[in-house]
């Protein structure tokens, strides 16, 4: 079977292990809990009639004074890029991060999430920052773990851009 | 390290027993530049719920390892979750004197459980801060957006002078509040609260310069008004305490913990800056009695508003007062005026 190691990255509280777990689980819970370190969870999924099996490393959240190791990624064959659509400031930390891996580990490929799309009132990511996404030429999707809105279609996309590549 | 006193063994020994007795390490020894096990020590049964059979491949068993073997580097992979709650440091080192390849794993899992509770806080804190700074967004932008296209915003220089009254509030209690609940609550409260606060500053023609911690900035006369500055400060100032009033009540009803504010006015001279274009922090207002306004705030008692004397003499009807003295820090000795419902 295919077998593909995809790292869910992202600032503190945009959704990685909500997604995670709304992915493989079907699961969404409101209650915050903050991720440390690294758990990696499993799903096949079919790629064009083939048998891909997704391991998902959900990764603790990039802060100020507490960065992803790199080591982590080592092996990588994606990214899920999170962004908490209601926080500007988690779309600069995204850019900081794919800096920073691209350069000690080379580009690696990616998909944007805009996450938390349900919460439309407070939602604050502009078509300016939507388009400069749009321009570096990754795949860019609005998500929801909580309604599960393009939770599954964003997974499968970048399985099959992964599979297919 | 000073070479020139190595720690002695016996003190190695010592801290040896100690990291051993707390990591309960596990080391595999690799077939050189493959991933088969070649040896293994330590507790690994602690951290495998299989058993590892020598000469079978240890990326099978820890699926952490995929991709990352045969060891090309030295790597960390630190608190990775192996089993539930239970947290890995994973070390892959080469030893080139003797050519051979390692695996160490250590439990952290209470280390990792501690540092859990600090990150928790600390990022819910920053999910509040930025929940804050959106409320503050929308209603200072709609505020100005919706003056600006009707005509009645009347600020526009840079640097203009002006005098205008400044009023802090601040909810009391609120840190130890936030420290005994879970941050649903504390978040619903907060918000709660700031509603009480952030409307009448509003309907008074005031704009909301800053949301600090738990309390809030605003100054008057900056926006036109039919009143003078200091009439509308304290018109809202008089309807905070009355919304939080109402509040408590309903809390209390509810079984609920209840909060107060105090808040401090005061009214001077000031100038008045636009700060960078950015959409949100378009404004800020520098002053002497600005400084006054918060010292102030901070000696007001709960459901007490406190007054500097310009404040005072501007007002249209002054009710009456009861008079305090006070010594504010950076301030000295000064008296205030104090209504308290
Ligand atoms: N409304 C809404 N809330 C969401 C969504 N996704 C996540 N949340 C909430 O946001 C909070 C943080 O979610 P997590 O999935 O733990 O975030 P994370 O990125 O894994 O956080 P760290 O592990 O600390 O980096 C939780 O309270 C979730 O319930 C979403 O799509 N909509
Ligand atoms: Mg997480």
């Amino acid at each position: 079977m295919i077998q593909k190691k995809i790292c869910i990255l992202g600032a503190a509280g945009v959704g990685k292990t909500s997604l995670t777990a709304q992915f493989v689980f079907s699961k969404f819970s409101e209650k915050y809990l903050s991720s440390m370190g690294v758990k990696i969870d499993r799903k096949t999924v079919d790629v064009d009639g083939k048998q891909v099996n997704l391991m998902l490393w959900d990764i603790h959240g990039e802060e100020k004074y507490k960065k992803i190791p790199t080591s982590y990624l080592r092996g990588a064959s994606g990214i899920m890029m999170v962004i908490d659509g209601t926080r500007p400031a988690t779309l600069e930390m995204a850019q900081e991060i794919l800096q920073r891996v691209e350069t000690e580990l080379g580009t690696i490929p990616h998909i944007y999430l805009l996450n938390k799309s349900d919460l439309t009132d407070a939602w604050s990511i502009n078509d300016d920052d939507m388009q400069m996404l749009k321009n570096t030429g990754n795949p860019v999707f609005l998500t929801s773990a909580k309604t599960g809105d393009n939770v599954e279609a964003s997974f499968l996309h970048l399985a099959t851009a992964l599979v297919t590549a | 390290m000073n070479t020139q006193h190595p720690i002695p063994d016996i003190i190695s020994q010592h801290l040896a027993a100690y990291h051993i007795q707390t990591l309960a390490p596990a080391w595999i020894e690799l077939t050189p530049q493959t991933d088969q096990i070649q040896s293994l020590g330590g507790a690994w049964q602690s951290y495998f719920t299989t058993n590892l059979e020598l000469g079978s491949s240890i990326t099978s068993a820890c699926e952490y390892l995929q991709g990352m073997l045969p060891i090309q580097e030295s790597f960390e992979l630190p608190q990775v979750q192996m089993r539930n709650d239970k947290y890995t440091d994973i070390l892959a080192f080469h030893d080139a004197q003797t050519q051979t390849d390692w695996l160490l794993f250590c439990d952290v899992t209470m280390s990792t459980l501690q540092l859990q509770e600090y990150q928790q806080a600390a990022n819910e804190l920053n999910l509040l801060k930025d929940q804050l700074n959106q409320t503050l967004g929308r209603f200072v932008g709609e505020e100005v957006a919706q003056r600006a296209s009707n005509g009645t915003l009347q600020f526009n220089i840079a640097g203009e002078r002006k005098v205008i009254t400044t009023l802090f509030v601040d909810i009391r209690g609120f840190t130890p509040f936030n420290e005994s609940h879970d941050a649903q609550d504390v978040m619903h409260a907060l918000n709660q609260y700031m509603d009480c606060m952030l409307k009448p500053i509003l309907e008074e023609a005031g704009m909301v310069d800053k949301i600090i911690g738990d309390g809030v900035m605003a100054v008057f006369g900056v926006l036109a008004s039919d009143n003078n500055s200091a009439d509308n400060a304290f018109v809202a100032a008089k309807s905070i305490q009355a919304k939080v009033k109402a509040l408590n009540k309903q809390r209390g009803n509810e079984g609920q913990d209840q909060l107060g504010v105090g808040i401090g006015i005061a009214t001077g001279d000031a100038v008045l800056g636009i700060l960078g274009s950015h959409e949100r922090r378009a404004f800020t207002a520098i002053g002497r009695h600005v400084n006054l306004a918060a010292r102030l705030e901070s000696n007001a008692r709960i459901g007490e508003i406190l007054l500097d004397e310009a404040s005072v003499t501007a007002l249209d009807n002054p009710p009456s007062f009861a008079l305090v003295s006070l010594t504010l820090k950076g301030i000295g000795k000064t008296h205030a005026y104090s209504l308290t419902s």
